[in-house]
């Protein structure tokens, strides 16, 4: 349930608005020095009751103005005639906004007229021949100093994807080109500013009519030329390269000769010793393909008895085992009895 | 006879004063446009921007709302665009020695001033504006501490400095769009 005064009053809702930047704000063009509109902004801002007084500092009283510009019977602006305008004078705005029955005062910051002039777009822009492949374009302005303004060239050839852009300020109305291409067709747009000398604005004036040079038959061959490079990049390559791929796949697939060329099996090897086991028996030389005398001749032809070896246990008695010795050995105890000269094998039998 | 004499003596002087430069009484500009204007345009112009850049990187929020005591000195009068440079020039001089202001920004108002009276080949009433400029010249620039540190404190006598910058700038703009017809 919504409760009574939370709800904002319209005027602050302005204010809000306005220390935030998106109120209404007074911004003011000088057309060529011929007249003058200072606007606030349209019926999307905030519907409200907009009066807007102007004074010459120490010069002039506060004066309402004269015209208002509307939208839809809400005032979004004012039009000064020349008469009503004096440059290099601090000049300054109110602006009143009312609503539900309060007001809201809005100061401009102080301005001087000379900077805010935007001047008309050049006009009667001419292209002429000079020698060493040269251009000279050469126009006309409506503004009445000429000496204050300076210019900016844009242009462009039938082969640039991008315009180029320079600023000067020409000793008169005039822009040369070093080189040009007969081949090509040139197009040519020229603005106009007031420069630092005159006065200090960032206003430019529109884009004027442009001018165009060039081989007259290529412009239109250009338009047809165009549409037929474009058919061909982005229709007739792509359909193209997505047939050939489908038929290079088909291919594939269907012939496995050009498969197996293209994908060689890698070899199985356990294939290849399948027949080892299944026909061979496991019998690795004659799978291998070894002669029979090579094998018979690895065969032994001698006969072995197998010789059991085993090592008689000591006896308890010490009895001297050998033959032809006087002298029985003397043994102290701990000390290693002297090897026998009667090998306990001696009673073996080897077979020879 | 003596009042042939006496109506001559009376006419002259009339004529003279009639006569004399309507621009001001310490220029001495002549028939010196196109020099003022060339002067202006290649030297003058680029110092008076610079200076304008310079004086906008001071703070200025106590500059909002200031009535100014010396109101004559913000006026381009129509007609008397030479006289109004040579006042604002000469006021600009002043602030040189004002130790609560920057001192590049000093100099370089100065500098501005200077090159304003030669050009227009004006002398100041009060101010031995020579001795001043002299300094100008020889002056060393300040290191750059002090220099950001001058930057971030707003005071009334930038507040005017910055009000006579504006309008010798205006002013200048204005004299060049009669000069250059």
């Amino acid at each position: 349930m919504a409760v009574p005064g939370t709800f904002l009053p319209p005027v602050l809702i302005l204010l809000l608005l306005l220390l935030c930047g998106l109120g209404p704000w007074v911004e003011c063009v000088f057309f060529n020095e011929e007249y003058m509109t200072c606007r606030w902004g349209s019926r999307e801002t905030l519907a409200a009751n907009y009066s807007l007084y102007y004074w010459y500092e120490n010069r002039s009283p506060v004066v309402e103005c004269k015209h208002y510009l509307q939208d839809q019977d809400i005032n979004i602006g004012c039009h000064f005639n020349r008469s009503e305008t004096v440059q290099f004078q601090p000049f300054r705005v109110l602006l009143n906004a009312s609503l539900g029955g309060r007001t809201l005062e809005v100061h401009s910051k102080r301005m001087e007229l000379q900077d805010l002039v935007k001047p008309e777009a050049p006009v009667n822009l001419t292209v002429r021949n000079m020698s060493g492949n040269q251009l000279q374009l050469t126009w006309s302005s409506p503004y009445s100093k000429a000496h204050c303004l300076e210019h900016s060239v844009k242009y462009k050839s039938n082969k640039d994807t991008s315009w180029t852009v320079g600023e000067h300020r020409a000793n008169g109305d005039i822009f040369s080109l070093p080189s040009v291409d007969y081949e090509k067709f040139y197009t040519f747009y020229v603005r106009s500013k007031i420069n630092g000398y005159c006065g200090s604005t960032q206003l430019w004036s529109e884009w004027s009519v442009p001018v165009v040079w060039g081989n007259n038959s290529t412009s239109k061959g250009t338009a047809e030329e165009q549409l037929r490079w474009f058919w061909i990049h982005t229709v007739l390559i792509p359909i193209a390269s997505c047939l050939l791929l489908m038929v290079l796949v088909i291919l594939l697939v269907r012939m496995e000769r050009v498969w197996v060329i293209l994908m060689p099996r890698i070899p199985n090897p356990i294939k290849n010793f399948d027949e080892l086991f299944s026909t061979h028996n496991g019998n690795f030389q004659e799978w291998a393909g070894v002669p029979k005398d090579v094998v018979e001749s690895f065969k032994p032809n001698y006969s072995e008895n197998i010789c059991y070896v085993s090592e008689l246990p000591p006896k308890d008695s010490y009895e001297p085992l050998w033959e032809g010795s006087n002298h029985p050995p003397s043994v102290t105890p701990g000390s290693p009895a002297a090897p026998r000269e009667h090998s306990p094998y001696k009673n073996s039998y080897l077979g020879v | 006879m003596s009042h042939a004499f006496f109506r001559s003596i009376f006419r002259v002087l009339p004529l003279l004063l009639a006569l004399s430069p309507v621009n001001s009484s310490g220029c001495a500009m002549g028939n010196r446009t196109a020099e003022i204007r060339v002067k202006y345009e290649n030297i003058l112009s680029h110092d008076i921007d610079e200076l304008v850049n310079m004086s906008a990187e001071y703070r200025d929020r106590c500059c909002k709302n200031k009535k100014h005591e010396n109101s004559k000195v913000f006026f381009c009068n129509d007609t008397q665009e030479v006289g109004s440079l040579q006042t604002m020039a000469c006021s600009m001089l002043r602030f040189f020695q004002k130790q609560k202001i920057g001192r590049e920004l000093r100099r370089k108002a100065a500098l501005v001033s200077c090159g304003t009276l030669q050009v227009l080949q004006c002398r100041c009433e009060r101010l031995r504006k020579e001795k001043v400029c002299m300094q100008v010249n020889t002056y060393h620039r300040e290191d750059t501490e002090t220099g950001e540190q001058s930057k971030k404190k707003c005071n009334q006598e930038f507040c005017e400095l910055k009000e006579n910058i504006s309008s010798l700038r205006s002013c200048w703009n204005k004299f060049e769009k009669i000069i250059s017809r």
